[in-house]
C-alpha cells in the first residue's frame, strides 16, 4: 500500500485530504455521514472575534458547473467556539485546522492569541479575504502590504503553523504569496472563491441578497490549478490546493501541480462522503501506478 | 439520516408539469415524519451540480417506498422528471424537523399552495389516521396545476380548492378560503406550506385569530444538512437564542426547520 502521509508545515497528516472551510461547518453535522478518522483533517468555518449573523437570503445559487455563495461569514464568534464548538472538534480522530478572520489587524491578532489556549489545534488557516474596516473596507488579501501585516500579527501571537489562505481575486497571486511567506506564513492555501454574480432577468434584480457572491465548484478548478502551479514556482512553503476538487483525479492534478495537500469544498454539499472517497481514490491510483510515496508526486509536473 | 441509494419505482406526470416519483427507500420510509424532506442527487455528471430538496409526500412502510411530488420548474426538477423506472440515485434523508402534533382532538386546517402541497398530503393522512378532523385548502394558478382528487382525498375529510383564474374551485386565493374557515367553526391548528407571500398572509390571518400556525419554509439549499449555512431565515428578535447573539439572527431552514412556528419567523420583506 502506498504511503499517503504528509508532513504539512510540521502538521502530520495521515493523508493529504482535508475538508475546506465553510463546507463542513464545525464538523458535527457530518458525523453520521462520513468517517473523520479516514481524512487528513478538516478546516473549520471561519471564526471572527464577534458573532456574525451573515448576509440576508438568498445566499446560494447554482451556476454552470458551480455555485455562488454569499453567506457573509455567519459564525458563533470566538468565545462560543472556544467554549462550545471546540469540545466536539477536539474529540475527532483527525487534524483540525481552525480558520480565522477579522476586520482589523488587531482582530486577527486577538483571535490567534486566544486560540493558543486550545492545545489540540493543528494549525491556523488565516482567511485574509475580509474587508479591512480601518482602511475604508479594502480587502486585506488584495494588497501585499495588508496581507503581510495580518500574517505577521498572527505569527507574533501564535506558535502554531500559520496557513495564509489566498484569494484569486487579484492581478498576480504570486505577489501576495511571496508577501505572506516573507511575513512568516508557514504555508499557503488557495484558492478562496472567485467573485461572481447572477441576475434574475424578470425582476432585473440580483439573485443573491448580497448582490455578489463567491464562485466555487468544478467550474473554478482550472483557475485554481493554474494558480497553485504558479505559486508553487514562486514560494518554497507547502501549498494546500483548493478549488473544485470532487474526485481523486482532481486532487492528484493539484498535487502534481505542486500542492502537498488539498481541500474538498463544494463537493461535500453534493456528496457528504466526498472527502473519504477522494482518499480512497488517491490510494487506489498510487497502488495501481506503483507509487510508494505520495509525497514523490508533489510538484512532479513535467513541462 | 443516511445517504440512501434509492431506486425509482415510478415517475409519472400527475398534473400539468407535476410529477410523482415513487422511490424504493426502506431506511427513509421507516423514519420519515410528516414535514421532513429528502435531498436527491439527480445527476452524477455535475449538471445540475446540487441536489434537489423535496418533501416526503407519502410513505409505505411495509413496501419500503417513499413518494415525492414535484413541479418541473428548472434544471434539477427537469432532469428528475426524465429519470425512468429502475434508475438508482443518492437520496439523503430524512432531513429537517417535521410538524409538531396538534393538541388532542383539535380541528386542523392544512393550507397548501403550488409546490407546498406535497408535505400537506403526508401530514393530512397521518392526522386522519390519528382521528383528527382535517380540512385541506389548496391553491393553484389554474385547473391544470391542481392535483387530482384521488391524490388529495386520503389527506383530508374536507378538501377546498381555489384557483387564481377560477377554473377550479373558488376564484381567488387560498387565503380567502382560510379567512372563511377562521370566521366560522375555526380550526385549532393551522399548518401551511407554499409560496413565501402566501405563508406570510396565512401567518398574519392566524395571528389575528389567535390560532397556532406552523409553516414549512423553503429557501434555496445546497447541502440540506446544515453545513453550508445557505438556507437562512430571519427569526424574530425575541427568539434569538439565550444570549441573543447576532449569530442566531438567521436560522438554518434545513436543520432548524423546515417547519417553524409562524410567530418565530420575521416576515417583513
Ligand atoms: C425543504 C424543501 C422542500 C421542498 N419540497 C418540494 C416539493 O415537495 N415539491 C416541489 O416541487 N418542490 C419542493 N421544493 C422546492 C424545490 O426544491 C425547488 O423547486 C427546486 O429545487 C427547483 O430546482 P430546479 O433546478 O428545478 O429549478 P430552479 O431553476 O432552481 O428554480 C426554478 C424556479 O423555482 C424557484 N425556486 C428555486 N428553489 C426554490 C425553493 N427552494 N423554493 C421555492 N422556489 C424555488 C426559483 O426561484 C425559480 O423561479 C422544496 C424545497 C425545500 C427547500
Ligand atoms: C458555502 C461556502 C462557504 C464558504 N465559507 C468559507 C469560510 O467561511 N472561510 C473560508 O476561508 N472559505 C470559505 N469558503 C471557500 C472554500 O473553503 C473554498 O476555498 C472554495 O469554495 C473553493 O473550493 P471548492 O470549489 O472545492 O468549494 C466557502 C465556500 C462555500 C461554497
Ligand atoms: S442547505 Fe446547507 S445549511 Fe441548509
Amino acid at each position: 500500500m502506498a504511503d499517503l502521509k504528509v508532513d504539512f508545515a510540521g502538521v502530520p497528516l495521515q493523508n493529504p485530504v482535508l475538508l475546506a472551510s465553510g463546507t463542513c461547518n464545525y464538523g458535527q453535522e457530518l458525523l453520521p455521514l462520513t468517517d473523520f478518522s479516514r481524512l487528513g483533517g478538516l478546516v473549520t468555518k471561519t471564526i471572527t472575534p464577534e458573532p456574525r449573523g451573515g448576509n440576508p437570503p438568498q445566499r446560494i445559487i447554482e451556476t454552470a458547473g458551480g455555485m455562488l455563495n454569499a453567506i457573509g461569514l455567519q459564525n458563533p464568534g470566538l468565545e462560543d467556539f472556544v467554549g462550545e464548538k471546540w469540545a466536539f472538534l477536539a474529540g475527532l480522530q483527525t487534524q483540525v485546522v481552525v480558520n480565522i478572520a477579522g476586520f482589523s489587524v488587531d482582530e486577527f491578532a486577538l483571535t490567534a492569541a486566544r486560540l493558543e489556549e486550545l492545545p489540540g489545534i493543528a494549525a491556523l488557516e488565516v482567511n485574509i479575504s475580509c474587508p479591512n474596516v480601518e482602511a475604508g473596507g479594502d480587502n486585506f488579501a488584495t494588497r501585499p502590504e495588508t496581507a503581510a501585516a495580518v500574517i505577521a500579527a498572527v505569527k507574533r501571537n501564535s506558535r502554531r503553523p500559520i496557513i495564509a489562505k489566498l484569494t484569486p481575486n487579484v492581478t498576480d497571486i504570486t505577489e501576495i504569496a511571496r508577501a505572506v511567506v516573507d511575513a512568516g506564513a508557514d504555508a499557503v492555501s488557495l484558492i478562496n472563491t472567485l467573485v461572481g454574480m447572477a441576475i434574475d432577468v424578470n425582476s432585473q434584480r440580483p439573485i443573491l441578497g448580497n448582490i455578489t457572491g463567491g464562485l466555487s465548484g468544478p467550474a473554478v478548478k482550472p483557475v485554481a490549478l493554474a494558480m497553485v502551479w504558479k505559486v508553487a514556482q514562486a514560494v518554497s512553503v507547502p501549498i494546500m490546493g483548493i478549488g473544485g476538487i470532487a474526485t481523486a483525479r482532481d486532487a492528484l492534478e493539484f498535487i502534481i501541480a505542486g500542492a502537498s495537500a488539498v481541500q474538498v469544498g463544494t463537493a461535500n454539499f453534493v456528496n457528504p462522503n466526498a472527502g473519504v472517497e477522494v482518499v480512497d481514490g488517491i490510494q487506489a491510483h498510487c497502488d495501481e501506478h506503483g507509487i510508494d510515496q505520495l509525497a514523490s508526486l508533489v510538484g512532479s509536473l513535467q513541462t | 439520516m443516511i445517504d440512501e441509494q434509492v431506486e425509482v419505482l415510478a415517475n409519472d406526470e400527475v398534473a400539468e408539469e407535476f410529477y410523482m416519483a415513487r422511490l424504493q427507500a426502506p431506511y427513509i420510509a421507516a423514519r420519515a415524519k410528516p414535514g421532513q424532506f429528502v435531498n436527491i442527487q439527480v445527476s452524477t455528471g455535475g449538471a445540475p451540480l446540487l441536489r434537489i430538496p423535496l418533501s416526503v409526500c407519502a410513505i409505505d412502510l411495509d413496501a419500503g417506498w417513499i413518494e415525492v411530488l414535484y413541479e418541473n420548474l428548472g434544471p434539477k426538477s427537469e432532469v428528475l422528471s426524465r429519470i425512468g423506472r429502475g434508475v438508482s440515485m443518492a437520496c439523503l434523508g430524512p432531513l429537517g424537523n417535521g410538524f409538531a402534533p396538534p393538541p388532542a382532538g383539535a380541528r386542523t386546517c392544512l393550507v397548501g399552495g403550488g409546490i407546498g402541497v406535497p408535505p400537506m398530503l403526508y401530514w393530512g393522512s397521518v392526522l386522519q389516521r390519528q382521528n383528527y378532523p382535517v380540512t385541506l385548502l389548496v391553491g393553484a394558478r389554474n385547473k391544470g396545476k391542481h392535483l387530482p382528487d384521488e391524490l388529495l382525498a386520503p389527506a383530508a375529510s374536507v378538501v377546498r380548492r381555489a384557483s387564481d383564474d377560477g377554473s377550479l374551485g373558488q376564484a381567488g386565493l387560498v387565503t380567502d378560503l382560510l379567512q372563511e374557515e377562521l370566521a366560522g367553526d375555526a380550526p385549532h391548528a393551522v399548518y401551511c406550506c407554499g409560496p413565501h407571500g402566501m405563508m406570510r398572509a396565512v401567518a398574519a390571518l392566524c395571528r389575528e385569530s389567535a390560532v397556532p400556525c406552523q409553516v414549512s419554509l423553503e429557501e434555496y439549499m445546497a447541502c440540506g444538512i446544515g453545513i453550508c449555512v445557505g438556507c437562512a431565515v430571519e427569526l424574530q428578535p425575541d427568539e434569538q437564542g439565550a444570549a441573543g447573539s447576532d449569530y442566531t439572527r438567521y436560522g438554518r431552514i434545513c436543520v432548524d426547520g423546515p417547519v417553524f412556528d409562524a410567530r418565530r419567523v420575521k416576515w417583513e420583506d
